[in-house]
């Protein structure tokens, strides 16, 4: 038997869990269309709602239509974008499922470490969400290219940046939960608990100065709402620059905080540096949480076995 | 030969229950061990002991001179399989075996190899590509066989593998076993509630309550706890008269008569004395199911 790595082991593993998650195409296909749902949901209750709002900001100025169905439009999909980078890492995971089906079992008899084991599953985890949330972005720009395409490079690595952290955050956040479940009830449950507040909570579905001032301040703490800002930013700061050719600066400004393409902290801008701080620190946090919470079982497990 | 396996006063209690208590055996190299008890008695609680799923209260266990405290350099000489599969019912054949190989640090070239040599002695290639929940139980048994096999482990660990199995496919089941101890030195851990399954092991251990009751090679076991009868199919009538002046126990039908003797020897005796009035016998040793009877009191073919 010739020597490998653990990282190849790592490799093979998470390519296993990915497989065994996209080889049901009805997962892949619901992955998908909740969100397509929930943007064309978006498109046909809101989007006459939030333009009638631009407008009326914007009613002395002669605004061409398609910038502000442009605006719209990327607004509505950073909405879906921010929201499913979360609810599919929730919804995309191997672990429990490994768990239910004893295949862990199987895994656990196989000299493999379980740390190696663990990380497969949050890898897995983040790619099936990746694959998921690219393809949903193909589709948002295809939609922006129909609405107006405002998106400049820096603004889509940005938003490329945004997916990855946002999905990353989401992912190791879903595999906290899992390591103290082994139950499909549980993981329904926090699924549909995620994907009915998470949009929510995260100023996702709506503007975050529509919300009352409780509601802004508690929203204003949770990291999910700083990434929800950056798919803003990515979506929104072309075609605000585009509006500033026509509109004055304290207008842009204004529409940009009423639509939080900016971030206020009580008071105070927060700029994108700092958000993608807060967004990198907070998942560090949790990968460390998450660490911690698998070494500690490790070690109880240990601890049994030399008794 | 030396023993591939020692488990030295282990026990397991899951709160009052004591689910295995105190245990001491042997594996010999090579040979066909059986754990033969009731559902709940502790085979499958020892099993998972031996291969780090669950952990020990007490005791020391060795395989292959390793203690489980180090499950890394035990487990690359373990091929398990267990009761119910646990591998992936959605992928293929082809995919779950080569996904489990590369845990025990295969490489491609490695794992067609050894994959070849199975597809030759199973006839796998039909079902390679198949989604494993397309298979019938015997190829799902087959396939979780392989997956045990495929990186030449010492030792083979059983845990009641041709529970719910048809007849038909436990006996290609054992025709695959058997095959790999004819050509290899393997060490084949067994767990079942099967007598017939017991019968054939080198070693028989009884576990009862999470305790060892008996333990031996299936003839000794069969000499020391079980019955010995004589079966008689022509006899003369004077036999009965003799025998209802004895204390000896005897059952008439249709058939034959069987007369039940406490050992061979007392039946030899009988044999003798009497050898004029028996035209058509046979000397039957007593079953498994009789030993089991005999250690623990319980009928196993009504508990299973």
């Amino acid at each position: 038997m010739t020597k490998q790595s653990e990282f190849r082991k790592l490799g093979y593993l998470t390519l296993r869990n990915i497989k065994l998650y996209f080889k049901d195409k009805m997962t892949f296909f619901v992955s998908l269309i909740t969100p397509l749902i929930l943007l064309v949901l978006f498109i046909a209750f809101l989007q006459s709602t939030y333009e009638n709002s631009i407008l009326s900001i914007v009613e002395d100025f002669n605004l061409e239509q398609s910038l502000i169905d442009a605006f719209t439009g990327g607004w509505l999909f950073s909405s879906v974008l921010s929201t499913s980078c979360i609810t599919v890492a929730f919804c995309s995971g191997m672990m429990v499922i490994d768990k239910i089906n004893k295949s862990n079992i199987d895994f656990m008899v196989a000299p493999i470490k379980k740390s190696t084991l663990q990380l497969s599953y949050v890898l897995a985890n983040l790619f099936s969400t990746l694959i998921i949330a690219f393809v949903l972005l193909a589709i948002g720009l295809i939609y922006l290219a129909c609405v107006g395409f405002y998106v400049t490079f820096v603004d889509f690595l940005l938003v490329i940046f945004s997916i990855i952290i946002t999905s990353l955050f989401g992912t190791i956040l879903a595999n906290i939960i899992w390591t103290f479940t082994r139950s499909q009830g549980v993981v329904s449950g926090v699924c549909t608990l995620v994907s009915a507040l998470y949009g929510f909570i995260c100023g996702a579905y709506m503007p975050i100065n529509t919300m009352g001032e409780g509601m802004q301040a508690f929203v204003s703490l949770l990291p999910g709402t700083y990434a929800t800002v950056l798919f803003r930013q990515g979506f929104l700061n072309g075609v605000l620059n585009e509006m500033g050719k026509t509109l004055p600066h304290e207008m842009i400004d204004a529409i940009a905080n009423g639509f939080d393409a900016q971030m206020s902290f009580f008071g105070h801008e927060v700029s994108t540096l700092a958000m993608i701080l807060v967004i990198a620190i907070s998942t560090l946090l949790l990968l460390g949480i998450f660490i911690l919470i698998n070494s500690l079982k490790m070690h109880e497990k240990n601890k049994n076995k030399k008794a | 030969m030396s023993h591939i396996i020692e488990i030295k006063n282990l026990k397991k209690y899951f709160g009052s229950t004591k689910a295995v208590d105190d245990i001491s055996f042997d594996v010999e190299e090579g040979e066909l061990f059986a754990f033969l008890g009731l559902n709940g008695a502790g085979k499958s609680t020892t099993i998972n002991i031996l291969v780090g799923v669950l952990s020990k209260d007490s005791g020391q266990c060795f395989v292959d001179g390793q203690s489980i405290d180090d499950m890394a350099k035990i487990l690359p000489n373990i091929g398990i399989v267990f009761q119910a599969s646990v591998l992936d019912k959605k992928l293929s054949v082809y995919d779950n075996l080569r996904y489990r190989a590369m845990l025990y640090g295969m490489d491609k070239k490695e794992f067609e190899e050894n994959l070849k040599y199975f597809i030759d002695k199973l006839d796998l290639k039909q079902i390679l590509k198949k989604q494993l929940d397309k298979l019938s139980g015997g190829q799902k048994r087959k396939v979780d066989i392989v997956r045990a096999l495929l990186h030449k482990p010492k030792i083979l660990i059983l845990d009641e593998p041709t529970t719910g199995l048809d007849p038909k496919t436990r006996k290609l089941v054992w025709d695959m076993i058997n095959e790999f101890r004819r050509t290899t030195n393997l060490t084949v851990l067994l767990t079942t509630h099967y007598m017939e399954e017991a019968s054939i092991a080198d070693n028989v251990v009884i576990i009862d309550g999470g305790k060892i009751v008996a333990q031996g090679s299936p003839l000794a076991l069969k000499n020391k706890f079980a019955s010995d009868y004589i079966k008689a199919y022509k006899y003369d009538n004077r036999l009965l008269e003799i025998l209802d002046k004895t204390d000896i126990l005897y059952k008439k039908d249709k058939k034959c008569l069987e007369i039940k003797f406490k050992n061979t020897d007392e039946a030899k005796i009988f044999l003798v004395e009497n050898n004029l009035l028996f035209k058509d016998l046979e000397i039957v040793k007593g079953s498994m199911d009789d030993v089991f009877l005999s250690v623990t009191g319980k009928d196993l073919k009504e508990n299973v």
